[in-house]
């Protein structure tokens, strides 16, 4: 781990409409993600975490601006290098709809392998499986599974390629607060023991705690950040913004 | 309620359209080949009235033979009737009528106007008359035996101007005749497309039919007593010794407009019933479309229903929509199928029937037809889908998801196997002696059955078929698969219109292999020369006697045997009889004669099949009475018993039967047994010579010949497999609207694998095998049922003849490798679509 940063943004804005109808969804944001951290992005709704997480996937694209992933910058990809890029360098959790219904969850963790025709560190894949307790649901398809065991089929999937950097998109956000907070030791253990980056948008000031570190944006902007935080610590910081 | 169904269908134009165009397609074949039909009648009634236009009466003999497929002959009559016709009052022109057969041949050597299955070939009077329609339009009318005249079409066909030389081929031989006139028909210049070469009275008697002979007397009146009067006193002053009858203008138009329709009827039906057929494939399409749509707006209507809408409401805004769609779809079906009689011309003409165009008619039973059943079906196509909107729970509103209803009951399986098995009992009851009849039901039952039982085996056998792709393509593959097995009820919908269109193609195929099959031993057993000389002209025309007796004498040849049909009246009813020539018959054309020999076959006896002789108790020495074209009554003795009747069927007689009668004599084959020693080169050298002389029939092999002979079913297979494409294209339609919608609805799922790395081209992969899975998974079925159909229509035909069952492995293979096609191009644009789904929009939760 020479770069101390997996994923890098400078001076990234994206502009929806023009005009008076201009809106700055992310106004020149500058932000890097450590490698071998558990980082996460909060803000208000409309704040553009989520714009910022998906540009930073290569899932939108900026306006302006820079984003590197692993080294590449992303601005410079044709839609087909940005998907193997997505593919081979990027794991995803999202809300909810994470998983392909007609394939079993074991097919679901490997899909980006799959789709790759990469046969992946089965060693790797097999400590991911045990690591989120999915071994007896392989089989499975995401119909026969619990709310709590799609999740963590999705984190297995996220881990599954041994990823640069892995995004999440409120990954609790559709959960009980005990299924969710088990989602978050599972993500907390990939980092602490499978030396993972995890980058995740949330608007929970206790899943925010799980994280190293805290980005806090405000109006498209960088609002401040806030380090080895706990709930309190959070919910202060969200009212000095003015929540 | 009006309202909100009238806003929904403005506010999804594109499922609209989608919808409709099952409809389109429909009724646009519907109204295609009611325009099409109606331009057809039109054209031939105006041909013919344009024909006696100028014709006041017309004489003709009572005396017919009317054979199967209602061909008819009549005899002719003496022209000396001409003279006393002409002394009745009244009259201001009298003239002899032939119409025979005769083929003009071009100047390369080859005949103009096409063999068999095109417009007749005609030989004709050409003379001044006043109630002709023929027109001099450059030199004259042909005045002794050695002039012609040509219609102008064919004239310039042949590149002919007056002075050449120009050959013609009739009953009596070829001869070279010299081009004196060019005339018009009427307005035309060839009337419906058919050739005509025009001779004066006397050669036209003595070239194409026989010396002091006509076929028909016309003749004009003065004008000073009506047709009916007219035509009173012509039949009053021909002794009835002559039996003959006498027909005003009116009459003859109508008689021939009738006879014209009623063989064109079966073509009318033929096509109505093709689109009947796509019609029926297209209602599966609008249902499949109705059913997706309805599940896709599922929340919608839950949605209605929560804030007060009754099931009714619900279920008549579904209803309301269907009719919106049914009467926008079947307008422009309408139109679109008047531009389609215009291709279906272009398509009979490449299968080799020309026929005439005219101007286009457009019936008003066609538009209100065609209106009321595309309404009809789209409705009630739409009704089951209705109702299950209706029946949409409130609370669905609130779920995630809109997924289709998947629960497969046990009651469809059983009602399915019950049909299945009620049709089986149905069919094993025809084989165990029940009738014909009952094989129709049976089949319509097994359909159903099949048809019922779609969704149940949709799954598993999607399954099955989709194992090569995940074998092939790995995840793509296992998705493709897995999407086409998870909505049995969608696919097994979707695949029901490839099912209906193969079955019948490979029933088709199952028949035409059958025939081909039994044809080829046919051939084999009986002839045993090694060339023939064919003519596809059935019916109309064939090969001069003269061409088998000239080969018959070349020194190159050991021998050569002419075999034509006569048409005869047994015991009051029309037969076919075979003449040979019994001097050259044995050792090339082989009846397998059990009794008797060729010797024994004069003109006072008759040769009959061992079928006939054990059916009829008939032994050597029976006589049989035969009535010939002419009213000739003949008793023949029956001289000789034969076992092949495959070829000859029921009677073979010899050609000196009818040697000076009045009764149109052809070879319909010449078979020919070169003598040993003589190289192949140089046997068709010589044969192609004679053949050449005469102008007309084909050398062939033996092979060839028997190759030839089989082919014949190929141009009505053409057809066939032309008018099933109709419903093919409506499948491939449903399978592309089927794709589309649901991409639509998967559209999440799609931006989610988007998102984790799969890329446009895989995306496409899948959709791909998805659709050539559906394909493949309704040709697999519809070629089970199609070769269970063929068997059992075969088997129909039993009493016809035809006596063993192929299974078509070739038509079968090519079938399957369309489908197959035909999925990779149904998928092409839905697979487009899904790359262009909007990836946030999929994967962001709103």
């Amino acid at each position: 781990m020479n770069n101390p940063s997996a994923a890098t943004a400078t001076n990234v804005s994206k502009i929806y409409g023009h005009g008076d109808s201009e809106v700055r969804a992310l106004d020149n944001v500058s932000v890097q993600f450590e490698t071998g951290k558990f980082t996460a992005i909060m803000g208000p709704s409309g704040s553009g975490k989520s714009t910022l997480m998906h540009c930073m996937a290569g899932l939108d694209e900026m306006t302006a601006g820079s984003v590197t992933i692993a080294d590449i910058d992303i601005a410079s990809l044709k839609d087909k290098e940005l998907t193997r890029l997505r593919r081979d360098k990027i794991g995803f959790v999202f809300q909810s709809f994470n998983l392909v219904p007609t394939l079993t969850a074991d097919e679901n963790i490997r899909l980006p392998l799959l789709l790759g025709n990469n046969n992946g560190n089965e060693e790797w894949i097999q400590k991911v499986i045990n690591t989120v307790h999915l071994q007896d649901r392989l089989t499975h398809r995401p119909s026969e599974l619990s709310g709590g065991q799609q999740q963590r089929v999705a984190v297995a999937r996220a881990l599954a390629s041994e990823p640069a950097i892995i995004f999440a998109d409120e990954p609790t956000g559709n959960l009980d607060s005990t299924t969710g907070n088990e989602i978050l030791s599972f993500m907390r253990k990939a980092v602490d023991e499978l030396g993972q980056t995890i980058v995740m948008v949330t608007h929970d000031p206790v899943s925010a705690s799980y994280a190293d570190r805290i980005v806090f944006l405000k109006d498209g902007k960088i609002a401040g950040e806030l380090l080895e935080p706990t709930p309190e610590l959070v919910l202060d910081y969200m009212k000095k913004l003015g929540h | 309620m009006l309202r909100i169904a009238l806003k929904g269908i403005l506010g999804r134009k594109a499922r609209l359209v989608l919808t409709s165009l099952a409809v389109i397609l429909g009724t646009a074949f519907l109204s295609g080949t009611a325009v099409f039909s109606a331009t057809l009648n039109r054209t031939f009634d105006n041909l013919f009235s344009d024909v006696f236009r100028n014709v006041d009466s017309y004489v003709r003999s009572t005396q017919v033979i009317e054979a199967d497929f209602g061909a008819e002959e009549r005899q002719r009559i003496p022209a000396e009737l001409i003279e006393t016709i002409e002394a009745v009052p009244g009259i201001a022109d009298v003239q002899g009528d032939i119409q025979a057969f005769a083929r003009i041949i071009g100047k390369d050597g080859q005949p103009l106007g096409s063999e068999g299955a095109g417009p007749p070939t005609f030989g004709s009077v050409g003379e001044e008359f006043k109630g002709a329609l023929w027109t001099i339009s450059e030199g004259k009318f042909p005045s002794n035996s050695t002039e012609v005249a040509l219609d102008e079409a064919s004239a310039k066909a042949g590149k002919y101007v007056i002075g050449d030389k120009v050959k013609v081929v009739a009953q009596a031989g070829s001869r070279d005749f010299t081009l004196v006139g060019i005339a018009g028909y009427g307005d035309v210049r060839s009337p419906g497309g058919a050739t005509f070469a025009l001779f004066d009275l006397a050669t036209a008697q003595e070239f194409l039919a026989k010396p002091g002979f006509v076929d028909a007397i016309l003749i004009s009146g003065d004008g000073s007593v009506s047709d009916e009067e007219l035509a009173q006193a012509i039949n009053a002053a021909i002794p009835s010794s002559y039996k003959t009858e006498t027909l005003t203008g009116a009459q003859i138009t109508q008689e021939t407009q009738d006879q014209i329709g009623s063989a064109l009827s079966f073509f009318n039906i033929l096509l109505s019933t093709f689109s009947y057929i796509a019609l029926g494939v297209g209602s599966f399409v609008i249902y499949n479309v109705f059913s997706i749509s309805a599940a896709q707006r599922q929340r919608e209507n839950a949605l209605l229903r929560a804030i007060g809408a009754s099931k009714k409401q619900v279920t008549r805004a579904m209803l309301i929509e269907s009719v919106v769609v049914g009467l926008f779809g079947s307008v422009i079906g309408l139109f679109a199928g008047i531009g389609l009689s215009k291709a279906l011309s272009a398509l009979l003409k490449a299968a080799g029937i020309d026929l005439p165009t005219g101007g286009l008619v457009v019936p008003s039973s066609a538009i209100v037809n065609t209106i009321v059943v595309g309404l009809i079906v789209t409705v009630s196509s739409a009704w089951l889908p209705a109702r299950r909107a209706g029946k949409v729970p409130p609370l669905a509103a609130m779920r995630e998801t809109a997924i289709e209803i998947v629960a497969l009951t046990r009651r469809r399986t059983i009602f399915g196997f019950v049909l299945i098995a009620l049709g089986a009992a149905t069919i094993i009851a025809v084989t165990n002696g029940a009738s014909n009849t009952w094989l129709g039901l049976g089949i319509l039952f097994v359909f159903s059955g099949t048809i019922t039982l779609g969704p149940v085996i949709a799954r598993p056998v999607a399954l099955l078929l989709g194992k090569p792709a995940e074998r092939l393509r790995g995840v793509t593959g296992t998705m493709a698969r897995q999407n086409s097995a998870r909505n049995p009820k969608r696919t097994s919908r979707t695949a029901s219109p490839v099912l209906i269109g193969v079955a019948l193609v490979t029933a088709v195929a199952a028949l035409a292999a059958s025939i081909r099959t039994q044809i080829d031993g046919v051939f084999t057993e009986q002839f045993k020369g090694n060339y023939a000389i064919s003519t596809t002209a059935r019916g109309f025309g064939g090969l001069s006697p003269s061409l088998a007796d000239e080969i018959n004498l070349l020194p190159e040849v050991e021998r050569a045997t002419g075999v034509g049909l006569l048409t005869v009246k047994i015991e009051d009813r029309g037969q076919y009889l075979t003449t040979i020539n019994p001097a050259t018959a044995e050792g090339v054309f082989d009846l397998g004669l059990t009794s008797g020999t060729y010797a024994d076959l004069t003109a006072e006896t008759i040769f009959v099949s061992e079928q006939y002789a054990e059916n009829n108790d008939a032994k050597l020495g029976d006589t049989i009475a035969v009535t010939l074209a002419d009213a000739e009554v003949k008793s023949l003795t029956i001289a000789g018993i034969y076992e092949l009747d495959d070829l000859a069927g029921k009677y073979t007689v010899s050609r000196d039967l009818i040697k000076d009668s009045t009764v149109i004599n052809f070879d319909l084959g010449v078979y020919i047994k070169t003598k040993a020693g003589i190289s192949e080169e140089s046997a068709r050298a010589v044969l192609q010579a004679a053949v050449d002389k005469y102008g007309q029939g084909t050398l062939l092999s033996k092979r060839e010949f028997i190759d030839s002979q089989s082919g014949q079913i190929n141009q009505l297979l053409g057809l066939i497999y032309g008018l099933l494409f109709l419903s093919v294209i409506i499948a491939v339609v449903g399978i592309i609207i089927t794709l589309l919608l649901s991409v639509f609805e998967r559209q999440r799922e799609i931006g989610l694998l988007r998102a984790v790395g799969m890329t446009k081209s895989q995306v496409r992969t899948t959709v791909r095998w998805e659709s050539v899975i559906t394909s493949l998974l309704g040709a697999v079925v519809g070629i089970v049922l199609g070769v269970g159909l063929g068997w059992v229509i075969v088997y129909a035909l039993r009493d016809q003849g035809l006596t063993s069952f192929s299974v078509p492995i070739s038509s079968t293979v090519s079938i399957l490798i369309m489908a197959f096609v035909i999925g990779v191009l149904a998928a092409v644009y839905p697979a487009w679509r899904a790359t262009r789904v909007n990836l946030l929009t999929a994967i962001t939760t709103s």
